[in-house]
């Protein structure tokens, strides 16, 4: 793994009795795109804050390209937070020029490098709007080229995706990677898994404060074991001899429309195990199947996996 | 310590980089701050406001003065002794006027030889006549009337007038007499006139004078046996009864605020009964008009005014009320100042844009480039006030700008201005550092108001005790009010023009300045959590655990 952009080191925040963050540690590479998972109020937002010294730890350390505080390297940071609000009476290009010059450009830098993404990222139209006659998602695009317009190492959006329409869920997807291959680091936080799986190398998936999972995509997926659902008539109690099968389930009879006498099984079968043994052995052993499904498990059912429960208890908390 | 960093690296001399990156911070966020106020209707409307309410309060109270209607009075004098005192009461009222308007006429065609007086004349009766005006108006009245009235004066002051001076109108009449109207009965009861005149007073008929309808102003009624109400110190049985019957002369008007004709017709009433006392008891009246026009000048001087420029001139005097002024002008550009402060903290946070400020700038940079931008603005204001009262002196040159610009010249060249510039900035970077700790606490404006109600009741105390204060500058209660940090700038401010004590100037000073900078370090320090607050302000309680609690947030 290259250096580090970012280290948090048991980092811990309580508000009262209530603990927001307990003792999450992460380290993030150089270059990568880093997804913060995780269902409401699992702390996502305040560990970002917390990374951008805007609160502060109540324990640990945290360590922000090679500095002790965000601050002192503030310049080297974008950050979209989850609020997201302007100044209503501005105009578009000269807010994201303003956020510019705050960062360290200088006025015609930051006014050049408005233009240029607003023409960029298909904003050049409203570049002399003000950002009070704007929709709240072309607001919300506005927002985010301005904490880009200093071109930061590191880029921190926090639930970029939320209140974006499909086509601009596109432009912001395409964004986040143009900043990745100009070798920038991207940190974004999401509730919506696709757009992790598409863009993410690695993910950090936390609940309640807690972290629960740490690592990548791949690992992600191999969390829940792979499932195969079969549906035939006959007797399947053999495939469990196969290599790499962990465990065979009779599913509930599904009453609509199933031939009479046919019952539906779930088989977890281990990461690196082959389907394909498993339907070789089925006909070589005269089973009729009326169907095989092979699905790879969705970040969707990992989270679900890891945080479903929990979720659902924080909900009605 | 991980807490302590942050501010570490903010604390001044630590690199001199750093220091130079958060004076730039600091001062895009006052430009900002500036550009987006003065861009507002708002902002425009004060600038301008301001100066058209004064000019258009100016302009309407001398252009009223000559405006009123001619007014219309019936007198009915059953006593068949006062209806010459009316007269002459009515005379002299308008003789005085005629003398106002003459004099204000002569200082304005003067010939342009000797400042402000007038060029010293061999006519002795003029001058004499001018120093009247300005000491006794009425016995330069009576000098003025004596003397032949306006043919005299005018004949007088011809030599010294400009020669393309235009020639002196004289006023209309402002009280003229009228016939009692058609089926009023003179020699009724004076309880029946009045009942016949009510819908006269009421203005619901008018009266005909040659052909046009006019209202009446005032029913003047002298009952036939008026004098047996005469008051004399040894008559006081007339005083006890306790029936509530009019007594005296009877003067019945709708109008209460124009006193101009009540007070002349009391007037000239009490002189001829007084005439006729001085008869009766055998007194020589010429003696006693003599004795009356008899006074002992008494000249104002200053002590703090070099040897033979004691005399106390308008200047001098407007001087000592200049200050009440200056604290005016501090106490409005404050109001507007705090607004300014409230509402674009409060748009931060409600809009939440103050978590991206946050990531880019610390909250004391945040707050120390509000209170510049929004100082500037103030200071903006009230620079275009002073430009507009020039601009508006040069376009309308009168008797009345021509006394504007003395006060102007006053106040520019006076030792006054210092004071002013000290007490302003000092007056806002005390009230701002508060009004933003509480704007940082609130997400809207209502929230907001309710917290700054009592420091509103607070900042009306100053004005309030202004005049108070500039009639006794150094008395106990400016004294103590100057050493209230909260009221000092408005309170010296006040006592400035009046040589306070050194230890009042420099203690209060000092206490003042300490205070600034704990207020300025406390509001910082709510400001830092206040802003990322979000629902409900805070109670007293959690505000002192936010002061007291130290780097975590």
């Amino acid at each position: 793994m290259s250096e580090s952009v970012l280290k948090l080191h048991d980092v811990c925040k309580r508000y009262g009795d209530f603990t927001a963050v307990d003792n999450i540690s992460l380290s993030i590479p150089k270059g990568s795109v880093y997804g913060f998972l995780g269902p409401n109020g699992a702390g996502k937002t305040t560990t970002i804050r917390m990374i951008l010294d805007i609160i502060r730890p109540d324990t640990g350390q945290i360590e922000v390209l090679g500095s002790r505080s965000a601050m002192s390297v503030r310049h080297r940071i974008g950050y979209l937070p989850e609020e997201k609000g302007l100044y209503k009476k501005m105009k578009v290009w000269a807010i994201i020029a303003y956020f510019g010059t705050l960062q360290g450009l200088s006025r015609k830098q930051a006014r050049n490098k408005a233009f240029e993404l607003l023409e960029r990222y298909g904003l050049s139209d409203f570049a002399n709007s003000a950002i009070e006659s704007l929709s709240k998602g072309m607001g919300q695009k506005v927002q985010v080229l301005a904490s880009i317009v200093h071109e930061p190492e590191l880029v921190i959006l926090d639930e970029p995706f939320s209140g974006l329409d499909p086509v601009n869920q596109e432009v912001l997807e395409q964004l986040i990677r143009d900043l990745s291959d100009n070798g920038q680091t991207v940190i974004f936080s999401t509730h919506v898994m696709q757009h992790a799986e598409r863009l993410c190398e690695r993910l950090l998936l936390i609940t309640k404060g807690r972290k629960v999972f740490d690592g990548t995509v791949a690992d992600a997926h191999a969390i829940i074991p792979r499932r195969i659902v079969l549906e035939t008539c006959e007797s399947v109690e053999s495939l469990e001899t196969i290599e790499g099968v962990l465990s065979i389930n009779r599913l509930p009879p599904d009453l609509t429309g199933r031939p009479a006498g046919s019952c539906q099984w779930e088989l977890y079968v281990r990461e690196q195990a082959d389907p394909q043994d498993i339907l070789q052995h089925c006909f070589s052993n005269g089973v009729t199947l009326s169907r095989f499904d092979f699905t790879q498990a969705s970040l969707h059912d990992v989270f679900m996996h890891l945080v479903g429960t929990e979720a659902r208890e924080h909900k009605f908390r | 310590m991980m807490s302590l960093c942050t501010w570490s690296a903010r604390r001044p001399g630590s690199t001199s980089s750093a220091n130079i990156m958060t004076m730039r911070v600091t001062l895009l966020i006052a430009n900002r701050e500036y550009l987006e106020n003065v861009k507002t209707k708002g902002f425009w409307l004060g600038v301008l406001l301001v100066p058209l309410i004064f000019f258009g309060i100016f302009y309407l109270s001398s252009r009223l003065a000559t405006a009123t209607p001619t007014r219309y009075f019936v007198l009915v004098d059953q006593s068949e002794q006062y209806a010459s005192a009316v007269d002459a009461a009515i005379q002299r009222e308008h003789q005085r006027h005629v003398m106002q308007d003459f004099m204000a006429y002569l200082q304005e065609n003067r010939q342009q030889t000797a400042g402000t007086t007038l060029p010293q004349t061999s006519n002795n009766r003029l001058n004499e006549l001018i120093d009247d005006f300005g000491n006794d108006e009425v016995s330069a009245l009576d000098g003025w009337v004596e003397g032949g009235g306006l043919d005299m004066a005018l004949q007088m002051a011809r030599p010294y007038l400009r020669e393309d001076a235009p020639p002196f109108e004289e006023p209309r009449p402002q009280f003229i007499q009228a016939e009692a109207p058609p089926g009023i009965d003179a020699s009724a009861s004076p309880d029946q006139i009045v009942e016949d005149m009510r819908p006269y007073l009421a203005d619901e008929r008018r009266l005909n004078v040659d052909g046009e309808r006019v209202p009446l102003f005032a029913l003047i009624l002298i009952p036939e046996n008026v004098n047996e109400d005469i008051v004399r110190p040894d008559s006081l049985q007339t005083l006890m009864t306790d029936d509530n019957a009019p007594r005296g002369v009877q003067y019945w008007t709708a109008n209460l605020t124009d006193t101009r004709l009540s007070n002349a017709i009391q007037t000239s009433l009490n002189d001829a009964i007084r005439q006729q006392e001085y008869a009766s008891r055998g007194i020589n009246i010429q003696q006693v008009r003599a004795v009356q026009r008899t006074r002992m000048p008494v000249s104002q001087l200053d002590p703090n005014k070099a040897e033979g420029e004691e005399a106390v001139s308008f200047a001098d005097t407007f001087r000592q009320w200049a200050p009440m002024g200056f604290v005016y002008l501090i106490f409005i550009s404050l109001m507007q100042s705090v607004q300014y402060l409230l509402s674009n903290t409060i748009e931060e946070k409600s809009n939440r844009i103050i978590e991206v400020l946050l990531a880019s700038v610390t909250p004391s940079e945040l707050m120390m480039g509000k209170l510049l931008g929004i100082g500037a603005t103030g200071i903006t204001t009230i620079i275009a006030w002073i430009v507009s009262f020039f601009v508006f002196l040069q376009v309308y040159q009168s008797v009345e700008t021509a006394m504007i610009v003395e006060i102007l010249d006053v106040l520019l060249s006076s030792e006054l201005l210092p004071y002013f510039v000290f007490y302003y900035l000092c007056c806002y970077a005390l009230y701002a550092g508060i009004f933003l700790a509480i704007g940082s606490l609130c997400n809207t404006l209502k929230e907001a108001q309710s917290l700054i109600m009592p420091l509103m009741l607070v900042l009306v105390v100053p004005v309030l005790t202004m005049s108070f204060v500039a009639q006794d500058p150094n008395g106990t209660m400016a004294r103590i009010m100057s050493w209230i940090p909260l009221f000092t700038p408005f309170t010296m401010m006040n006592r400035a023009a009046a040589q306070p004590p050194m230890v009042d100037i420099v203690g209060t000073t000092i206490v003042l300045l300490i205070c600034i900078a704990a207020v300025l370090w406390l509001s910082g320090r709510i400001f830092r959590q206040g802003i990322l607050r979000t629902g409900q302000p805070p109670r007293i309680v959690e505000l002192w655990r936010m002061i007291r609690r130290r780097g975590q947030q």
